[in-house]
């Protein structure tokens, strides 16, 4: 059973103060948590030395009375993972009504004309979760001012966009979660999607999971722990899959795969 | 037989009591006391300036030098507080206009000041020293051309990151020729270019100017000339630190910084050209504070810098130093006390930007006199935070935002609730937390069984349940200032722990489940809280009492409710008022 986070749509007063939230988004659920692996030894999994870990354990004297319902259904190792696209399962694609991915009109985006990628909370680059993180302004406004002057001046140094294109390649860098190094990807030796997904799998196969071989992509199908997402000329973050492979071409800046906590089964 | 010592003897004695704490204490013994000591205060700290009023301080201390006072939550730094919300200094520069002829130094944080205010300040306190306007608005240059042409006394005048109307860069030359006093200096807020000659003339007259900082649109090839002025700056805040290629600029900075063998404080560093740095190497070996927060150099220069700071004590860096150069700090910085790392991109995890735990947990374990920690990263664990707690017990501050909200410990996937809980643990005398990651309401059983010292507390995104409210308020028992946003916890934990908020300073409460019903039972209970429910987008309907709010400020007060409350804020008051 999930446990419900934050608030409720559709309650007056609830939402984050002009931070247009839309009603879909809101709904924050937690995680999986791995509560029956509670007792697994850190010293296992970590790097640090550590020796008293068992502070923490369940004794009795803490414990208020508080039955904590983490959700259950953990995801288990045998799970394929797979890229998700916008062609997956309908519980990833947002409440609100149809959309069209392809009106891309002013560069606010609009929920209601874009379809952006899901997550629990914002996805990077939006600016539906207000004042988080928690810089103040003149921190901030230096932030955008630095990312603004390298774009301008990777602009300025090639003619057409951030990614290296010649005509023959169109390299665009892929970064996942939880992973500090990226690769990158020349769109251009692909045809469609699932080439892309296949070489996307094979290049990050050592992080996703210790078993064997996935298999031939499901970009299509499955639920996955991954979403595919890229970033477009206006500086959004959408979800791979919605439109033709060649208009994707053309506006497609960068790659990221993220790792999707809303799983459901 | 009762001795009681002679009333100047008495203030005498308090006169070396300078705490405000201690103050407070000593107000409290008796009645005469008390009165000895409110005639002989001389500072006066308000932490909520909606918590008294001035009518109240004057009365009980009539003999102020200094006031500070500060305003709007915290909160407000990350635009939580709509426009218009309060914290006007207005009516308190009147009235100690009219009441403190003698005052010297007036501090605001989070404040809105008019020029009106300050052309009355510069008007009406002949000995007026130090204006400090912390994240203050409101005003323009105009009304600093009023402090610079009339305060003939002025030491300090500090505009620290408040937003100022920039009309004129002339405001500078409004200080009269015989003018000398100014000790300190900081306009590094200020958008559009001074007057380089009228600060030039400045730096030029002020032969005790011990702080400089300057703004933006200073250039690097002035810094040399105003340094050869200043040699004997202790704090310098730089402008924009490149120039192009002038070997000319560089030898010129480079013979300048030579000079300047007071210097403890750098800062300033925008738009950091690194070919520039080696100019000022040679007073690193003195740093003892350095802010390179604005500066977007890349590990190894940041390193390299590092490297010739044995001395330094603070740092504020983006997080292009890297666990690398966290590793060069925690090697050669024994003494650093406070670091305070910044993400230099908001949301993306930067692919060339390699800052991890790792590198937080070496400096907890490379500097044994490390108190206040910021960090700013996007992954941690609860073995890293347990090995940081167990470095560093005599941590007081700290403050990590992890910028996923509820990310979980990286390795192990579960909540990081062991982790903060053993900073709390061990950390006893920990005053400030701020908490990230994925929690659940243990943390907050932990943190209410430990946290005996915890003064300030951030939660964001984080628990299940009101229980963890509860924890919080139920035992933290030094707890003043609590801040919450986008968190499950309601009326249960809030009403059943109303007494508590009377010992606090302020509550913050926005994107949780407080209802208005809530509201107005805390209100009707605890008539000296002044219960605050702001409701920006006017969906509130305060006759259903279980709609829920979007933010709430509740801080005690002895000054009733306050009078200068926007359209958008709803108190019982005000609805009673209405349905009259």
């Amino acid at each position: 059973m999930d446990v419900t986070l934050g608030l409720l749509p559709g309650i007056p007063g609830a939402g984050d103060g002009g931070g247009g939230v839309p009603p879909g988004g809101s709904i924050l659920t937690k995680s999986k948590n791995k509560e029956n692996n509670h007792n697994m030894s850190i010293e296992d999994s970590s790097p640090y030395p550590v020796d008293d870990n068992d502070d923490y354990d369940d004794g009795g004297d803490l414990k208020l009375g508080l039955g904590l319902s983490i959700g259950g259904g953990l995801k288990t190792k045998e799970e394929s993972f797979r890229i998700l696209t916008s062609q997956d399962s309908p519980i990833l694609k947002p409440s609100c009504s149809s959309s069209s991915s392809s009106s891309s009109s002013s560069s606010s985006s609009i929920v209601g004309t874009k379809r952006t990628a899901i997550h629990s909370v914002s996805p990077p680059n939006a600016t539906s979760v207000v004042g988080w993180p928690p810089i103040r302004k003149a921190h901030r406004v230096s932030i955008l001012a630095n990312r603004n002057k390298s774009e301008l001046e990777e602009f300025s140094s090639r003619p057409k966009t951030k990614n290296i294109t010649n005509g023959h390649h169109l390299t665009v860098k892929v970064n996942m979660d939880g992973t500090l190094i990226g690769r990158k990807v020349d769109l251009y030796a692909h045809t469609s999607y699932e080439t892309l997904a296949q070489t996307l799998e094979n290049m990050f196969y050592g992080r996703w999971s210790s078993t064997e071989a996935i298999g031939s992509s499901r970009l299509l199908d499955g639920t996955s722990e991954f979403v595919l997402t890229y970033e477009d000329k206006d500086g959004d973050w959408m979800l791979v899959g919605d439109v033709p492979w060649q208009m994707f071409l053309s506006s497609v800046k960068r790659l990221r795969i993220h790792r999707n906590p809303k799983m459901q089964h | 037989m009762v001795y009681s010592l002679p009333e100047e003897v008495l203030e005498h004695v308090f006169s070396f009591i300078t705490s405000d704490k201690d103050r407070n204490v000593v107000s409290v013994v008796c009645k005469s006391w008390y009165e000895i000591e409110r005639w002989c205060r001389r500072k006066v700290f308000i932490g909520n300036c909606y918590a008294v009023s001035p009518a109240i301080m004057i009365r009980r201390f009539p003999e102020v030098r200094s006031v500070e006072l500060k305003g709007k939550p915290h909160f407000a730094d990350f635009n939580l507080v709509p426009e218009g919300w309060g914290g006007y200094a207005c009516s308190w520069i009147d009235e100690m206009s009219r009441s403190y002829p003698w005052l010297e130094e007036i501090r605001l944080k989070r404040m809105v000041i008019t020029d009106e205010s300050l052309e009355l300040i510069s008007t009406s306190f002949k000995n007026f020293r130090v204006l400090v306007l912390s994240s203050c608005e409101g005003f323009s240059t105009d009304g600093l051309s009023a402090i610079a042409a009339n305060c003939r006394n002025l030491r300090e005048l500090d505009l620290q990151e408040s937003e100022v109307m920039d009309l004129s860069g002339h405001w500078l030359s409004h200080f009269p020729d015989t003018f000398t006093s100014l000790e300190s200096l900081n306009m590094s807020c200020l958008g559009s270019e001074v007057s380089f000659s009228a600060l030039e003339r400045l730096v030029a007259m002020s032969p005790n100017l011990k702080t400089l900082r300057l703004n933006r649109a200073v250039p690097l090839g002035k810094l040399s000339t105003l340094l050869q002025q200043a040699p004997q700056l202790v704090e310098l805040g730089t402008g924009a630190y490149s120039s192009g290629i002038r070997s000319d600029v560089y030898s010129a900075l480079s013979k300048a910084f030579l000079g300047c063998k007071e210097l403890k404080g750098l800062s300033g560093f925008w738009d950091v050209d690194p070919s520039y740095l080696p100019a000022f190497f040679s007073v690193c070996s003195r740093l003892t504070t350095l802010n390179l927060s604005y500066a977007t150099i890349r590990s190894p220069d940041i390193t390299k810098v590092i490297n010739l700071c044995p001395n330094l004590q603070r740092l504020l860096v983006l997080d292009h130093i890297e666990d690398s150069g966290l590793n060069a700090l925690a090697l050669s910085c024994k003494n650093l006390q406070e670091l305070r790392v910044f993400p230099s991109d908001m949301y993306v995890a930067d692919a060339n930007v390699t800052l991890t735990e790792q590198g937080l947990v070496s400096v907890t374990q490379g500097c044994p006199k490390l108190q206040s920690v910021l960090y700013f990263c996007h992954q941690m664990s609860n073995s890293a935070l347990i090995t940081i707690a167990k470095n560093r017990p005599n941590l007081t501050c700290f403050r990590l935002c992890i910028i996923e909200p509820r990310t979980p410990d990286y390795l192990t996937h579960e909540p990081l609730d062991i982790g903060f809980g053993a900073i709390v643990k061990h950390c006893k005398n920990l005053s400030r937390l701020s908490l990230s990651g994925l929690l659940t309401d243990r943390v907050f059983e932990y943190i209410g069984t430990h946290a005996k010292k915890l003064d300030m507390l951030s939660i964001a995104f984080a628990g299940d349940s009101d229980l963890g409210l509860h924890h919080v308020l139920s035992g933290c028992e030094s707890l003043k200032k609590l801040e919450i946003r986008d968190c499950p916890f309601g009326d249960t934990a809030l009403l059943a722990n109303v007494a508590k908020l009377a010992t606090m300073r302020s509550l913050w409460m926005s994107s949780c489940a407080v209802s208005i019903g809530a509201c107005k039972i805390l209100s009707r209970k605890m008539p000296m809280l002044n219960v605050e429910v702001i409701d920006e987008n006017g969906t509130l309907n305060p006759k259903l009492d279980n709609c829920l709010v979007e933010k709430l400020y509740v801080y005690r007060t002895v000054a009733g409710p306050r009078s200068d409350m926007p359209g958008y804020i709803w108190t019982m008051d005000r609805d009673s008022a209405n349905k009259i």
